[in-house]
Parts: structure tokens; sequence; C-alpha cells
């Protein structure tokens, strides 16, 4: 029990100095740093709301265009840049391989949880001044909204912890994962609504673990507004299972990492 | 007290894989300064990167029964686009040190004064031997790791590292990896002499330097 505790300390002792050397070297101590993780979500947020209303007209389907990309938008973002920042993630951490309370595994947490936090921040940010502006719903269910951004997490971070591996293991990797990421779009909710489509679409999709949680974010934010179709057992077990095949990939490659 | 049995490490070359150690079995005990001799590429680094727990052994055990210091060379250990300070700063993080003390320590250990402000890629190999050195010694290992070259400082250097680690921390264990004869006689008390992935422990430095110079 009190190796445990112990265990536990170090753990977040090591996952809290991670978080703030990331930060540290991605944004530097100059001007606003670390709050620049949100400047990127919320540019492109922005940017493709402000296309979307020129191109489709304020609203579509019912719902307002600008919230509507905004929800989808930065989830889609939180999950590009967390893949995007697993790849070659030992090569290029592989001086803390020299402390041995490190862990590999530590590297893809902290990445995603800083992920994680930047676009939730974003989100938030960007939700209060849209609000204000009369240009984003008051949140119907906060509570389901929250379980389907965890859910997107848990999904990203089971990804990355494929990835991760898998780009020390072939460099072929790196150059099909920009690819790969833009191919996700359709399959990942974000630019479309479950009930838009026919009814022989949406049994496929729905075994899309991120359609699922982008779903809940949705009815969480419009509510009553749109006809959510959404279920837990997909978006919780597949990244488990994808969870475990990551486990099992990053403790192979760090055996087999040469370390400079 | 730390105890390798059987330690195999073989790494991928072309189709087959090159074998540095053939199983090879050591055991370092509280006090003991073991001399590390080997040719080049007989796999001295590569010992002591498994014992610093760096890189995992392709088979064998690996038992440390007192904390290991990470293997202290010219690289590894920093993240070179932060400074000194910030190095300093997330070692202390991650080994649960206070920082104040440990900034202490180092700026008075590596006088390097202003420099710890800038980024440690701006730092000569010997800068960074004195802030890799400063650091490890703050933190309070039972056994160092040790590659020569780092030893190679200036004089000012050498004489703070003997009395930091030979005379203030006579009582730790320390494994040296070098070529010289003159520095394993000054501060070892046991050689171990790798040779074609195997390894042979000499309890008497003189018996171990002999072997060496015969391969």
């Amino acid at each position: 029990m009190a190796s445990l505790r112990e265990g536990a300390r170090i753990q977040f002792r090591v996952i809290t100095a991670l978080a703030i050397r990331e930060l540290t070297t991605r944004f530097g101590r100059e001007n606003i740093g670390f709050l620049w993780i949100m400047a990127e979500p919320l540019l492109f947020a922005v940017l493709v709301s402000i296309m979307w209303t020129i191109m489709k007209g304020p609203e579509e389907h019912g719902v307002g265009v600008v919230a509507f990309v905004v929800t989808g938008y930065l989830p889609l973002t939180l999950f590009r840049h967390g893949v995007g920042r697993s790849i070659s993630v030992f090569q290029v951490n592989s001086s803390l391989m020299y402390h041995r309370q490190i862990q590999i595994l530590d590297f893809i947490f902290v990445r995603v949880l800083i992920e994680v936090a930047g676009t939730l921040m974003a989100y938030v940010f960007i939700c209060a001044i849209l609000i204000y502006f009369d240009l984003f719903p008051v949140p119907a269910d906060i509570g389901l909204f929250l379980a389907g951004f965890l859910l997107y997490s848990f999904f990203t971070l089971s990804v990355c912890l494929i990835v991760a591996p898998a780009s020390e293991m072939s460099t072929a990797l790196e150059k099909f994962m920009p690819v790969t990421t833009y191919i996700m779009i359709p399959v990942s909710g974000t630019f479309n609504l479950v009930s838009w489509l026919t009814p022989e679409a949406r049994d496929v999709l729905l075994w899309s673990p991120p359609v699922n949680a982008m779903e809940m974010m949705r009815y969480g934010i419009f509510g009553d507004q749109i006809t959510p179709y959404y279920g837990f057992a997909v978006p919780v077990l597949v990244p488990m299972v994808l969870t475990l095949i990551g486990l099992f990939l990053c403790r192979t490659v760090r055996r087999h990492l040469v370390v400079e | 007290m730390i105890t390798c049995e059987n330690l195999r490490k073989s790494y991928p070359m072309g189709k087959g894989r090159k074998i540095v150690l053939d199983g090879v079995d050591v055991a370092i005990a509280p006090g003991e300064k073991v001399g590390l001799l080997g040719r080049n590429g007989a796999g001295k680094t590569t010992l002591i990167k498994l014992i610093g727990g760096v890189e995992m052994p392709t088979g064998g055990k690996i038992t440390r029964g007192m904390t290991v210091s990470w293997p202290l060379g010219f690289g590894g250990g920093f993240q070179g686009s932060l400074t000194g300070y910030d190095n300093a700063r997330f070692i202390a993080r991650i080994y649960g040190r206070d920082y104040g003390d440990l900034r202490g320590f180092v700026e008075d250990f590596t006088e390097l004064g202003r420099q710890l402000q800038m980024p440690v890629k701006t730092y000569s190999s010997g800068m960074r031997a004195r802030l890799a050195f400063a650091l490890s010694l703050a933190i309070e290992f039972d056994c160092y790791m040790i590659d020569e070259i780092i030893l190679v400082g200036d004089q000012d250097f050498q004489r703070k590292c003997h009395h930091e680690l030979f005379e203030k921390r006579g009582d730790r264990a320390m494994l040296l990896a070098s070529h010289s004869a003159e520095t394993i006689r000054q501060f070892c008390n046991k050689a171990f002499v790798l040779h074609q992935g195997k390894g042979t422990m000499f309890e008497d430095v003189e018996h171990g330097l002999a072997h060496y110079s015969e391969l």
C-alpha cells in the first residue's frame, strides 16, 4: 500500500514536470506563453465558420453554422494535434530515457493531456464569446457534453498509444499520417450529424467511436434542436481495445529503443 | 547491491544482429568502485546504459538494490533547447528535490554563472559535463555510472569532481568506464574487463589492467 502511494506520488511528479517542460519548450515564456495552445484551434474554428457562413448561409438543418463548425472543429484539432504530436515522440524525447522514473507512456499521456486541456480552454473561451453575440446556444446538458468530450479524448489517446510506437517501427507511417487524419474527417462526425444521413450510412458510421462522442457533445450543446444518435458501447469499448494494443506495442518498442 | 545476471544485448545490424553483450554477470556492492575496461566497441557504454536503465536488455536480469545515477557522459539527460536552470528545475521536480537547494549547489559547482540562463545546446562539452555532474551529485545517488570522457575537464573541474565524488562521497559505489590505466588505478578498487561479449571481474585492479593490456 505504501509503495503504491509512493508510486502514485512519483507518477504525479513526473507528469507535472513533463507537462511544464513540454509547455516551456513549445511555447516559451515570451508574451502569452502557453495560452498559444488555444490560438490555433480558435483561428481554425473562426475562419472555417466564416467560410461556411458565406458558402452555406447562417443556418443548416436548423442549427447555426458557426456553432456547428465550432463544435465539430475543436475536437477534430484535438485529434489531429494529438496524433501528430505522437509521431516519433520516443525519438524526440529519448534524452529523457536517462531518468528511470519516466516511462515512455508518460510522453504520450502528457502530450494528449496538454491537447485536451488546450482544446477545453479554447472551447470555453470561444463559447463564452459566441454566446455573448448570440451565435452559440447556452449548452443544454453540460454533463453529456463532458461525457462526449471525455470519450473523444479517450479515443484520441488510444489512437496515439498505437501511432507513437508504430511510427518508431516504420518511418513510412510518418508520410501517411497527414492523409490519414484528413480521411478521418468523414468518420469523425465533424461536419455532419448522423441524423442527416441515410439509415444505411447511419449504421456504418455508428461503429466509429468519435461519431458517437461527437453526437453526445452536440446533443449536450444543442439539446432538442437536433436528433442525436449514439450509444456508449462503441466509444467505450473500441478505445479500450485500441489502448490494450497500444500498451503492448509501447512495451515492445521500449525493449528495442536505442538511446543515444 | 546491483546485480546483473546473464545480461545479453544485441542490436539489429543489416539482416542479422550484432551481439554486444553475450551473457555478462556482474555485481557491484555498496561502496565498491569498479573500473570498466574494454576496447572500443566492447560494450562499456552499452553496459552502463543497461544498468542505468536507459536501454532494456535483450535478455537477462538486472536487480538494483540501491539508487543508480543516470549515465554521466557528455550527452543524454538534457533538453538542449531548455536553459541550464530549466533543466535543473526539471531534474529537481522528477527526483522530488527542493529546487532552491539544487540550484545553489549547481551554481556553486559549475561556476557557469549567467551561462546557466542560456539553452544547454549552446554549452561546450566541458560545460555540459559540469552541469551533468553537478545535477547528479545534488540528487545524491548510491551508485554513479560514469563514462570517463566526462572527467576530461579542466584542472579545476577535475579537482572538484575528485573532492565531491571521492572524498565527500567515498562511501558511494561507482562504475567508471575508462581506457586509462592511470584513472582506474587512481579511483577504482576492482576492475571489470569486457571482451567479445563476456565480462571478467578482477578483485585486483593490477590484474585487470594486465589482462586488458593483453587483449
